[in-house]
């Protein structure tokens, strides 16, 4: 069903079915939205800045109150659209929306809202595993990744929402989407690749594993966004944005002083550490587009096969060999991040920051996982067609 | 969110932490430290409220014997090694508007193991500091509230039904036209859609209690990893008792190393056999170390009986454990008692009736409990005073260290759940306050071995005032005994109180 939709054409299409509903102009529930997403990634980057810095927190750091603001603003941008297409009478409204135990709204609403309400449930569950298993040590916990999954579904809400709103957009507005959703598109990324910190980080950048997670996280909301932008270079753009946001991160938070205001302290901390040097993923993104530039009437499997290991190798090409500069006292600055550490870091004392870690013990491990990456890698790129696919088509 | 980067690192910290400190403190039951110092020229009465998990936040109150103190500083860092060099930014403790002796503070206790909490103080007398050791450790997991247990199940399922119902309009509306009503097979299919995301979100919900079991029962492991290890013990030729540790995880043995554990004033393992039930016999053993991981002493003459076993060692980065078990014996014809050896036998707990406040000492004289007649109550810090008169009623002049302190003593809950060995300095271990006391030597992480910071013990052989305190504090309420041990004249006596805390 969704094989045959040529790249480009239901944006067109669709514009040919503008009613009353016409978009001339951002609304403001949408500028709200990507005010509340913009808050939670800055505010998400300088909280983790903040735990490998200063370290001690309270629910009213200004780094959580930017993540609380992303429920806040959606919600109420949410909660607008949905009251006012529900009891509002604007029949405008209610033609180019979707129906939910009997509330009426457009359907990316409706999934922000389960987002924040996602979000609004992890607080409470967060604040009780800490007292069951203490406070904050790591990202990857289930209240954590209950709150990523909110903000995720805030993005997907958002993109879903600005994706219909396209459908019936004139120039200008949609101009103005275009940009705003290869923005939220981009974060997406920037969240999958913050959960992959662990398995990205540089010394285990010659892992095998590194590739699989990359290639079981990255591929969806990559491809997806871009493939649901249906434009040319989108892939390019969305990883573009992905590197300028992080390179953002690395070079403007360590010009903020901070000390540590928890113990053990094992690294003189003078000012907010970042994370490091984004991943390369510019490279297969835009080897992705040039592959799509050529490929636009194939069918989405056909597409998928070649898209997944593409994304792979060509970012296994690069990263690989740039880990080895990473290594390497050149890359100790303030340009690729290398000689930051959290305070926390027994780095020099336990073992040496410089050296790759072996995760595989064999050969026989290493490949099969690597082939592992390979295979996964083309089901996730179906998925991000997939997505990509179903925001391509989304009208309400 | 803080974070550990890779796995590597994780097992790194991990190995560190343990090696730095698998034990809990040289006590049973009795989490809290309390200690009592001398911070330069101010004297302190400090107290550590160790959190329950950790990480988790410590409560921290200072009592100051003098007015004259203006501001002190508190700060967590680890006894020693790496992690002790650079502190944290201090936290200020608060003064008491109404009792400006008394400060109080929280300090967040980030890792497990041996840390010290640093105090700072300001007066007008100048600066002073010292260092407080802590053994952090969790002592248990919290179950879920019945309230917020069932809030959260119902958002839950509020969450997992709106996923599929989402999903069921995205499919059925998400990509009609303006005004356009969904047809019949669209209908049918979101319904289709409908099933599959609720076996999805089952999935889902099944993968989340999964990995929450497996979060659970990790740090339920290592929560029980940091308890006692049990005691194990063999009677080699009737009187020769060969006590090693054994804990049920195999990874304990291999950080906390027989072979490795320091000398706490003098000895490297302070055995205590108590005869169960009563309480009514007390030895104060200190074994030898022999090969293979264990330690064996020459038993004195020892009636047959149950004994409750407490035998404290310290590891080598000074966190100290107590071995806990049960020895049945039978008669033991041994040898007599020397050296830092000593004993007790009297009355059972059950003879007493409530508390006691004099104790006949062996030697015709007697030692007293100077306490107030207000009822005792449980986590409350004291100074418990002790004196001593001899045969005719006066304080005696032949008053010497015992093990180079002023007197031990032991704080034992009539059911062994409580095991505490106590000096005039307070709870801590007196090896992890020699390792506290040290200063390291700049980055590479070496230590100067015995630079006085602060507190000067009381380790001369001079004589001593027929009076000594111990700081402490009952941990819940119940009934207890108190041995008190000093030292007259080259013999050791025994004092025995039974308390009853509210």
């Amino acid at each position: 069903m969704a094989d045959t939709i040529p790249l480009g054409q239901p944006l067109q299409a669709r514009l040919s079915e503008r009613t009353s509903a016409r978009v001339e102009s951002v609304p403001w529930p949408i500028w709200c939205m990507i005010a509340g997403i913009t808050s939670s990634l800055i505010g998400g980057h300088w909280d983790i800045s903040w735990h490998m810095s200063i370290g001690r927190d309270t629910f009213w750091t200004p780094a959580h109150i930017m993540i609380q603001m992303n429920g806040v603003l959606v919600g109420i941008a949410c909660a607008y659209m949905i009251l006012t297409t529900t009891f509002g009478g604007d029949a405008a409204s209610q033609s180019v929306s979707v129906k939910i135990w009997g509330f009426r709204g457009p359907l990316g609403a409706f999934i922000a809202t389960w987002g924040c309400i996602a979000m609004l449930t992890s607080a409470p569950f967060d604040n009780w595993w800490h007292n069951a298993y203490g406070l904050d040590v790591k990202i990857v916990s289930p209240p954590h990744m209950l709150l990523s999954l909110g903000s995720f579904a805030i993005k997907v809400g958002a993109m879903a929402l600005m994706a219909g709103l396209m459908s019936r957009a004139g120039e200008a507005a949609r101009r103005k989407l275009t940009w705003l959703f290869i923005f939220v598109g981009a974060d997406c990324v920037v969240q999958l690749g913050t959960i992959l910190t662990d398995a990205t980080w540089p010394v285990n950048l010659h892992t095998a594993r590194c590739y699989l997670s990359v290639a079981i996280a990255i591929p969806p909301v990559l491809i997806g966004a871009a493939w649901g932008l249906g434009r040319r270079w989108a892939c390019t753009l969305v990883a573009g944005t992905y590197s300028i946001i992080l390179l953002a991160f690395e070079w403007i938070l360590p010009l903020i002083p901070a000390q540590p205001k928890l113990g053990p302290v094992y690294q003189n901390i003078t000012h907010l550490v970042p994370l490091h040097f984004p991943l390369l993923l510019i490279v297969p993104a835009v080897f992705l587009d040039l592959l799509w530039n050529k490929t636009e009437q194939w069918g989405r499997w056909r597409l998928a096969v070649v898209s997944g290991p593409v994304f792979v190798l060509s970012f296994l090409a690069v990263q690989w060999p740039f880990a080895n500069f990473l290594m390497l006292p050149a890359a100790r600055n303030w340009f690729f991040g290398m000689a930051y550490f959290a305070y926390f870091d027994p780095a020099r004392f336990l073992y040496d920051p410089y050296k790759f870690q072996v995760v595989e013990n064999t050969p026989g491990i290493f490949w099969k996982t690597m082939a592992a990456a390979l295979v996964v890698s083309i089901m996730t790129a179906r998925l991000g067609l997939a997505w990509g696919d179903w925001m391509r088509r989304m009208r309400r | 969110m803080r974070m550990f980067r890779s796995h590597a690192r994780m097992i790194a910290v991990l190995v560190t932490m343990l090696a730095a400190a698998l034990s809990l403190s040289a006590h049973v039951g009795s989490p809290d430290v309390y200690y009592e110092g001398d911070a330069g020229p101010y004297h302190l009465f400090v107290t550590v409220r160790v959190p329950q998990v950790i990480p988790g936040v410590a409560e921290i109150q200072i009592r100051c014997a003098t007015k004259d103190v203006r501001a002190i500083q508190i700060v967590p860092m680890r006894l020693t090694g790496a992690g002790s060099h650079y502190p944290p930014t201090p936290d200020l403790a608060r003064q008491s508007k109404e009792d400006p002796q008394f400060f109080t503070g929280s300090l967040w206790l980030m890792e497990w193991g041996p840390l010290k909490v640093r105090v700072w103080v300001d007066g007008a007398k100048g600066k002073g500091e010292l260092s407080v050791p802590v053994p952090a450790a969790a002592q248990r997991t919290f179950k879920m509230e019945r309230p917020l247990g069932g809030l959260l199940a119902f958002l839950m399922v509020f969450l997992a039904i709106g996923m599929i119902f989402i999903a069921g309009a995205a499919v059925r509306e998400g990509n009609l036209g303006p005004g356009e009503t969904p047809a019949p097979g669209r209908v049918r299919r979101a319904r289709v859609v409908m099933a599959l995301t609720a076996v999805v979100v089952v999935g889902i919900l099944y993968l989340g209690r999964t990995w929450w079991s497996s979060e659970a029962s990790n740090y339920q492991r290592r929560v029980n990893l940091f308890k006692p290890p049990s005691a194990e013990t063999k009677l080699e030729n009737g009187k020769r008792l060969v006590i090693w540790p054994k804990s049920q995880y195999p990874e304990w043995s291999n950080y906390v190393k027989m072979e490795e554990v320091i000398p706490d004033h003098g000895h490297l393992m302070h055995l205590f056999l108590i005869g169960a039930p009563g309480l009514d016999r007390m030895w104060h053993l200190h074994p030898e170390r022999i090969a293979g991981g264990a330690f064996a002493e020459e038993l004195p003459s020892m009636p047959a009986g149950q004994y409750q076993i407490f035998a404290d060692i310290v590891d080598k980065d000074g966190f100290p454990w107590t071995l806990v078990g049960i020895v049945d014996m039978a008669q033991i014809n041994g040898k007599p008692l020397a050296g830092d050896d000593s004993a007790w036998s009297g009355a059972t707990v059950a003879a007493q009736t409530g508390d006691s406040a004099v104790s006949q000492l062996a030697d015709g004289g007697r030692m007293v409990w100077r306490r107030s007649t207000d009822p005792l109550r449980a986590n409350v810090p004291m100074n418990f005073k002790f004196s001593v008169d001899d045969k005719d009623g006066n304080p005696p002049k032949d008053m010497e260290p015992y093990m180079g302190m002023a007197g031990h003593a032991e704080f034992v809950s009539t059911d062994m759940s409580v095991f505490a060995h106590v000096h005039p300095a307070g709870s801590v271990s007196m090896a992890a306050l020699e390792l506290a006391r040290t200063v390291p030597a700049g980055a590479s992480g070496e230590l100067q071995a015995g630079i006085p910071m602060a507190m000067p013990m009381s380790m001369s052989n001079a004589p001593l005032p027929p009076e000594v305190s111990f700081p402490y504090g009952f941990p819940h309420p119940g009934d207890y005994r108190i041995f008190v041990q000093i030292k007259r004249a080259g013999v050791v006596e025994t004092g025995v109180f039974d308390a009853r805390v509210q």
